[in-house]
């Protein structure tokens, strides 16, 4: 078989199955889009180093199950569980089914709908996007009305997996930031549950003149499920985004984020943090377009990996013809605590205007024994001293993320991470 | 304290200590100079337990135990402090965290009870506000963007607040401006007790002149050459190193 296909069939009757509302023509077309290019394969540069096959065996089995939508009971601990450490308002999307929303309204200056409520077609040309539109039982719309500030972040909560048998959820997220708008999010991905879990999602940031974001990704998956994750980001004239993705768990997981500065005077800043142990694959796509200048980007990823595992980062930035006054900086800083861990680490550039200013860097590294044997000189056991360095190296990712209130969770989870991790492999 | 006996050290395959012996006794303070490239920062390290060089020959003693058997972070909790020539610079490890974990790894190690977060802070802050140095330091990472003389202080911070029993000092004292070099002599003169044992390992005399060693010894080409009591840095000084080699060949 050349691609990663689905068998037709089962994949139309998937689609037939869903709940009847206004996005069903649109599933239809999404649908036919998809069969035609099937998943992403490793022959494609940008997959190169991730390959589907697991995530479409599982679509797989879950289609000749009947293509069941798990309920949303199944991942009610979990969900439990981050609403009780993070104390925000959170829409739901259990399963890919939006189980807990917030009323339209509940917020001041913030409109909350549905897609199939204000009748608006699931978009994004990727086949990735058209399994998740033909797949879609709904998506969620939220708009920032102009020129309010929200203080207080929203809470986006995907959360999926079952006990019993193999699952695949789609949810698809749009937020509209109105002209002046300010807001922050926090969009946590989180699984739990025996059987393999795929869990494809879309969300799409929108900002008009003059609006900011800050915006923090937490991807807290089981370490047996797969996620494949596109973020695309639009930037108006004098808008900002200030974004941080943390991804410390799953099995497989590939995220593209893909930003397009579209207005002068843009501003884009993101950071990134994976850690990866035993068994998993994290791969992080980022792309920054450079549409017209004077405008700035800016991106860290730093990446923590042990065991017998591979991450991925790529980081492109490319600045079209005419955007002039680009300020565009990018790095990623790898820290490999094992011999069987394996980074490929990508940055590209691509410059088609004269007058910009633009640098990169990356560095695959061990911990620095200078600093190890000074910090046992001081008293701290090895293990101690490894685990003090290794969080030092993530810490400046965690204390750069946008959203303070956010913080000390983050370092919490990112401490509980490193501890399994550096417990279990001293390599 | 410390009994230091025919030690031979290299690197590599460089051989830098060629039969070393040193007695230092509790209460004394030793002055060790030397030129460089003698071994003076080598025999620093080999006490705290650096694992680039190779022991091969010789022993070394630290209250009548061996030292050579010790992990780096057993020496520390047995009361051996090296403060380095270089500190490193640790961004993310704040210092505070630093201080904190080294001092509750020495009490676990002397069967005491971990130091409670009020009494830390307030022990540092004394200690801090002894060696002139802004309380902001404690959350600083660990060095991060610290001048030459205010990495030295933080050393000797370090060195305040372990309160060791052996404490080594290698060439603290280079690259400081007079403030610096004397808030280094208060803190190692408070250090002073007939318990402790302090050895400064030196380039020039003008530590010296702050804090009062009770011997000193000259240090070339791996061998101690020739001990005596301070006058001989101020000897040293007047007529340089080759003095002592020249004298020692002849």
């Amino acid at each position: 078989m050349s691609s990663l296909a689905l068998p037709d069939k089962a994949l139309a009757t998937a689609v037939q199955g869903l709940p009847e509302n206004a996005l069903a023509a649109n599933r239809q077309a999404a649908l036919a889009r998809f069969l035609e290019r099937g998943f992403p394969t490793t022959r494609l540069e940008d997959w190169k180093y991730t390959d589907l096959a697991a995530v479409a065996d599982i679509s797989q089995r879950w289609l000749e199950n009947g293509a069941p939508l798990p309920s949303a009971e199944s991942v009610g601990a979990r969900v439990a569980e981050i609403r009780a450490a993070i104390d925000i308002d959170w829409i739901v999307i259990s399963n890919g089914v939006i189980t807990d929303g917030l009323d339209n309204g509940a917020i001041e200056g913030l409109s909350i709908a549905t897609f199939s409520e204000l009748d608006l077609a699931p978009g994004y040309d990727h086949p990735l996007a058209d399994l998740n539109a033909a797949l879609l039982p709904d998506g969620l719309h939220i708009r920032v009305h102009a020129n309010t500030a929200h203080e207080r972040p929203l809470g986006l909560l995907i959360a999926d997996g079952s006990d019993s048998q193999p699952g695949v959820a789609q949810s698809r997220i749009f937020i509209e930031l109105e002209e002046g708008s300010r807001a922050q999010f926090v969009e946590y991905h989180a699984s739990i549950g025996e059987a393999d879990h795929y869990a494809n999602s879309v969300v799409e940031l929108s900002l008009a003149r003059g609006a900011s974001a800050d915006y923090v990704r937490v991807q807290g998956r089981d370490s047996r499920h797969t996620q494949t994750h596109r973020t695309a980001i639009t930037l108006r004239d004098s808008s900002t985004v200030r974004y941080s993705g943390f991804d410390l768990g799953g099995r497989l997981i590939r995220n593209d984020l893909d930003i397009d500065i579209a207005g002068r005077e843009a501003t884009a800043l993101v950071g990134g943090l994976y850690i990866a142990g035993d068994g998993q694959h994290v791969d992080n796509h980022v792309r920054i377009d450079h549409r017209v200048g004077p405008a700035r980007s800016e991106q860290e990823y730093r990446g923590i990996l042990g065991g017998r595992c591979r991450c991925v980062w790529n980081g492109k930035t490319i600045v079209q013809p005419g955007a002039d006054g680009t300020d565009a900086e990018q790095s990623n800083h790898n820290l490999l605590l094992s011999e069987r861990s394996e980074i490929d680490a990508k940055p590209e550039l691509e410059i088609y205007a004269d007058e910009v200013k633009c640098s990169h860097g990356t560095t695959v590294g061990q911990l620095d024994d200078t600093a190890l044997f000074y910090l046992r000189s001081r008293g701290l056991d090895k293990q101690d001293a490894m685990r003090a360095l290794t969080r030092a190296f993530g810490a400046s990712i965690v204390s750069h993320s946008p959203i303070a209130l956010l913080t000390d969770h983050l370092k919490e989870t990112v401490e509980q991470r490193l501890s399994t991790l550096t417990d279990g492999d001293d390599a | 304290m410390l009994e230091i006996k025919d030690l031979k050290v290299r690197t590599g395959d460089t051989p830098i200590l060629n039969g070393l012996s040193l007695s230092v006794k509790a209460g004394e303070v030793h002055a060790i100079m030397g030129p460089n490239g003698s071994g003076k920062s080598t025999l620093a390290q080999v006490i705290a337990g650096h694992e680039d060089y190779v022991v091969t020959g010789g022993s070394v003693e630290y209250r009548g135990k061996d030292l050579l058997q010790l992990e780096p972070e057993e020496r520390a909790r047995e009361g051996i402090f090296l403060g380095f020539q270089y500190p490193v610079e640790i961004p993310g490890v704040n210092n505070a965290y630093l201080l904190k974990a080294a001092l509750n790894a020495k009490r676990r190690h002397q069967g005491l009870d971990e130091i409670d977060a009020f009494e830390f802070l307030k022990l540092a802050k004394e200690k801090m506000a002894l060696l002139g140095m802004d309380p902001k330091f404690l959350n600083r990472g660990v060095n991060e963007g610290f001048s030459g003389g205010e990495k030295k202080r933080n050393e000797i911070l370090q060195m305040a607040m372990l309160e060791p029993e052996l404490a080594i000092l290698d060439e603290t004292d280079s690259g400081l401006d007079i403030d610096a070099l004397k808030a280094v002599a208060h803190g190692v003169n408070a250090l002073r007790s007939p318990d402790r044992a302090i050895v400064l390992v030196t380039h020039y005399q003008r530590l010296l002149d702050y804090v009062e060693p009770d011997v000193v010894h000259v240090l070339s080409s791996g061998q101690i050459l020739r001990s005596g009591d301070k006058s001989l840095a101020l000897e040293l000084e007047e007529k340089g190193y080759d003095w002592v080699r020249e004298a020692a060949n002849a």
